[in-house]
């Protein structure tokens, strides 16, 4: 045999084992994955109320995304955000069920702690969205930037108000609770750098607009010099501005809030409640479910996302993204 | 070609098989995959423009039934009346409005909003417009004075303008104009709930992950299921590309996902775009690529077994014929190869079955006359007579003669004229038992004479066999064997005795001496084949020549046995077939 015949040979041999090689590759992919290995993943959010529009819109997000990534998702979750040890209780439901990921929004930032280590020593890829948890366990935290929304707020006070002193009060929701920590230090950051504002006390109104409203009444009452009240969430906020209308001290105290509702609108357009900063929750519960199966693809993913938020004035209350944000329209996947 | 170079034939064909029908099977996979992908592809892609288009007309219908609804209003007189503030109240006209909006839940509002004088109408009752938003700030507001009587087709947005009500609507507005049309009186709102639209687009199954989204002449998003993605940037869509196509349809690839857009203008000013995933649109490629698969492994498995039998099938005879031609190099010509169906392989066994034949034909021969040649060679050695016993013979002859002992010389000259005789035989192998008794009498009768008292000799044969045939000069040989070696060294006189008799089917003649005898070694090598042939001084014509010469002409189950013992004497026995002269007549016959 030449040397050229072997080689010939040789490269003819090479040729059918590469065939072969592509045929079983093709073999394995046509083989491997079906519609049955679709990923499953829970995602914890803090409330389930239909109320709760922040919620359903990050719902939405969270189904827009499975869709997208063909992945079976299941949304659970207490009916309250005050309800942790509900939430305590469906985690460890959900840890039997051995989902392929976990997506959670925390209630409580230290009480769900353990529960994502547990989750992680199951070998569960675990995302926090909103709501971080006291943990290293977590895959990645999608969530606004609390602590620059909170400067956002703060910033937009201190643009609000005139030159002279000014008291502002803070009304938070649940204490504990990671975005209230984080957005109350962004505002405090800002106006303790400010010398003009004084800051008062936080106070915690437990997500609960009735209770909001007890407070700002009693503190616009005994601190006839405030000039200012933050809102750190909805009910908080909403709470806050009825107080203010009902006591006709629109022109004396400058509200300023979070989130959005038909109520907060309201309050905007009326011109009782200055500015809010509005959060994007379709992002969040798209970008939770797009990390979670970015992890489960062996994909490297940012510890920290953040899904930006918006300060809204009365001004732009109908500029066409804001409307997206002010006034979600829930289920739009008709799901 | 040295591509198949392999050590077996067998091997040679199969792997030659085997890789022809891969590569068809794997060219056939290909080529109807991507056929079937195409035709997939295609279907799809009709059905996608399909669905789209019937988003279209839905959309289209909803439209036209808003501008259906704003040309009733325009041909309502009193609505012109009541903006123009000539005449007329609002509670009429609402009430009309009302009338118009029974059974029509896509409707969300009706209203008329005068340019001056703030009149407005709804088909509310008790309306109260948002104190915190201008009317005329709206976009519908705006676009519909400027557009001049034409209808104007908004956005999905939040309608703010009645107090404590904010719904997703499509606002379709139109300037209502005076009666002679020289000046715009106000604008006519028709909203259409955006949830009408919302259920068609959302509801709408492009694949699992398919979906319908819609952009306006501006290129804004009119509608999209991620339009908060698309706000915050994290997605995007070829609007560019959509507006180019009008309507049509194109690929994308973006992060390696291709997408077909499926575009569908409309007359309202919106593009209804479907977005379909491509590796949706084969939907079952997974089981045609499977299915394919499995036709490769199928005729991958079929072509070894195929390629297997078929080289099997042909290298078979040829492994047969090696088998054979084992044998025939062993030395066993008697074989035959099966001869194969196959025209080629079966004129090989032929042909290797007639040579084989020939070669046998040819050994066989061969042997023949090669035993032909030793027995004429044989005979010819003991025609002659040994030389020194003639000259001995005439020694004493003359040595008679010169003592005058004229009757002795007269005996023995005629014994040895005997003896030349019966040796001579006309030529025949074969002679009859008498003759060849009577040949070694003539010789045991010249010895006798010339030993004297040493020798004596007695013949005892059976008369009955003296006529069956024996081969001549068998036991002259013998008897001279005896006397050399048994007699002549023996210590007195020594007795020859020749017997015969018919044992069963065979003759047994005898020599036996009383003479030295020998041990067993000797006697062993007596008969052995290597001293075959030689003539020796002193030994005569050797023993061996004769058991061959027997054994050769009658089988090789007869011949000579010796017994002997040292001083007591030796016994050769020759034993022979019982031949009746008119056999031998023929078989000298046959023999010629």
């Amino acid at each position: 045999m030449t040397g050229r015949g072997m080689t010939i040979k040789w490269l003819f041999l090479l040729g059918a084992a590469a065939l072969l090689a592509a045929l079983i590759y093709n073999l394995a992919d046509a083989l491997r994955g079906g519609p049955a290995e679709r990923p499953h993943v829970i995602v914890m959010v803090k409330s389930t109320a239909t109320g709760m529009e922040f919620w359903g819109v990050l719902k939405d997000g969270v189904l827009e995304a499975a869709k997208e990534f063909d992945v079976e998702v299941e949304i659970v979750g207490p009916e309250r955000e005050t309800d942790v040890d509900q939430q305590i209780g469906l985690v460890e439901k959900a840890l039997a069920d051995k989902p392929d990921a976990i997506v959670l929004a925390a209630t409580d930032f230290n009480r769900l702690a353990p529960y994502a280590d547990r989750i992680k020593e199951a070998g569960i890829p675990l995302i926090t969205v909103d709501s971080a948890v006291n943990s290293t366990a977590p895959r990645s935290y999608i969530a606004t930037d609390n602590v620059e929304a909170g400067s956002k707020v703060g910033r937009k006070l201190a643009e609000l108000s005139g030159g002279g002193r000014s008291k502002i009060a803070i009304i938070s929701y649940v204490r504990d609770t990671a975005s209230q920590i984080e957005r109350e230090q962004g505002v405090r950051a800002v106006l303790k750098a400010d010398e003009r504002f004084e800051i008062l006390d936080t106070y915690y109104s437990g997500g609960d607009e009735t209770k909001a409203y007890e407070i700002t009444k009693s503190l616009i009452q005994q601190h006839p010099d405030l000039t200012g009240i933050v809102g750190l969430n909805e009910p908080s906020t909403v709470g806050a501005g009825r107080a203010i209308r009902d006591l006709e001290a629109v022109g004396r105290v400058t509200l300023v809030g979070f989130d959005s509702s038909v109520d907060e609108v309201r309050l905007l357009e009326e011109g009782v409640m200055k500015a809010t900063v509005v959060q994007r929750p379709f992002n969040m519960g798209y970008l939770a479910v797009k990390t979670a199966v970015e992890v489960l693809r062996g994909e490297k993913v940012p510890a920290r996302v953040d899904t930006g938020s918006v300060v809204v004035t009365k001004d732009n209350i109908y500029e066409e993204e804001h409307q997206k944000l002010l006034f979600p329209f829930i289920g739009m996947n008709g799901d | 070609m040295n591509l198949f170079r392999f050590k077996s034939i067998q091997l040679n064909i199969a792997a030659a098989f085997a890789v022809l029908i891969l590569l068809t099977a794997v060219f056939m996979g290909v080529i109807s995959y991507q056929l079937s992908a195409v035709a997939v592809r295609d279907t799809a892609k009709d059905f996608t423009g399909e669905i789209v288009k019937q988003v279209n007309a839905n959309i289209q219908s909803y439209v036209t039934n808003m501008e259906n609804i704003s040309l009733l209003v325009l041909n309502h007189r009193p609505v012109r009346e009541y903006l123009s503030g000539d005449a007329g109240d609002g509670g009429s006209i609402s009430e009309f409005f009302r009338t118009i909006m029974i059974s029509r839940k896509d409707i969300a509002s009706i209203g008329a909003f005068s340019y001056e004088g703030e009149r407005f109408a709804s088909d509310r009752r008790d309306a109260r417009l948002n104190p915190y938003v201008k009317v005329a700030d709206q976009t519908w507001f705006k676009e519909a004075k400027a557009a001049g009587g034409r209808t104007v087709v908004s956005a999905p947005h939040v309608q703010p303008v009645f107090d404590d009500e904010y719904r997703w609507v499509v606002s379709l507005s139109r300037e209502i104009r005076s009666a002679d049309n020289t000046r715009g009186l106000g604008v006519l709102l028709v909203d259409l709930n955006f949830s009408v639209i919302n259920d068609i687009v959302s509801k709408i199954d492009l694949g699992k992950r398919g979906y319908v989204f819609i952009v306006n002449d501006e290129g804004n998003i009119v509608y999209h299921p991620q339009q908060q993605l698309i706000y915050s940037s994290l997605k995007t869509e070829a609007i560019d590309k959509v507006l180019s196509v009008g309507s049509g349809t194109f690929m994308t690839s973006e992060a390696g996902q291709r997408k077909m857009y499926t575009v569908q203008d409309s007359e309202y000013g919106w593009k209804i775009v479907g977005v379909s995933y491509a590796d949706e649109l084969i939907g079952n490629r997974r089981q045609m690529k499977l299915s394919f698969v499995a036709l490769g492994v199928f005729s991958l498995i079929a072509a070894i077994l195929i390629s297997v039998l078929l080289s099997r099938n042909l290298s078979k005879p040829i492994q047969q014929l090696h088998e054979h031609m084992k044998e025939v190099e062993k030395g066993n010509f008697n074989i035959q190869v099966p001869v194969d169906r196959t025209k080629e392989i079966g004129r090989l066994a032929r042909t290797f079955n007639l040579m084989v034949f020939q070669i046998r034909e040819l050994m066989g021969q061969v042997v023949k006359e090669q035993e032909f040649k030793r027995k004429s060679e044989l005979n010819a050695l003991q025609a002659q007579i040994n030389p020194h016993f003639l000259y001995n013979t005439l020694d004493s002859i003359i040595w008679m003669a010169e003592e005058k002992k004229s009757e002795e010389v007269v005996l023995m000259t005629s014994s040895l004229a005997r003896l030349f005789r019966a040796s001579l035989s006309k030529g025949k192998e074969l002679v009859p038992i008498r003759t060849e008794i009577e040949h070694i009498k003539n010789y045991l009768t010249i010895q006798q004479m010339r030993y004297r008292d040493k020798l004596d000799f007695q013949v005892e044969v059976d008369p009955a066999i003296l006529s069956c045939m024996t081969l001549k000069v068998t036991l002259q040989p013998l008897v001279e064997n005896a006397i050399y070696h048994g007699i002549k060294n023996k210590y007195g006189t020594g007795t020859i005795r020749i017997t015969g008799e018919r044992h069963g089917d065979r003759i047994l003649l005898r020599v036996a001496d009383n003479g030295v005898g020998m041990d067993a070694a000797t006697r062993e090598r007596l008969l052995a084949p290597d001293s075959g042939g030689e003539y020796r001084e002193g030994k005569g014509v050797g023993m061996t020549n004769v058991h061959e010469r027997i054994r050769l002409y009658f089988g090789h189950e007869y011949g000579l046995t010796v017994e002997s013992e040292p001083d007591a004497g030796t016994t050769v026995t020759v034993a022979i077939p019982v031949v009746l002269p008119e056999e031998a007549a023929r078989k000298e016959a046959a023999e010629r």
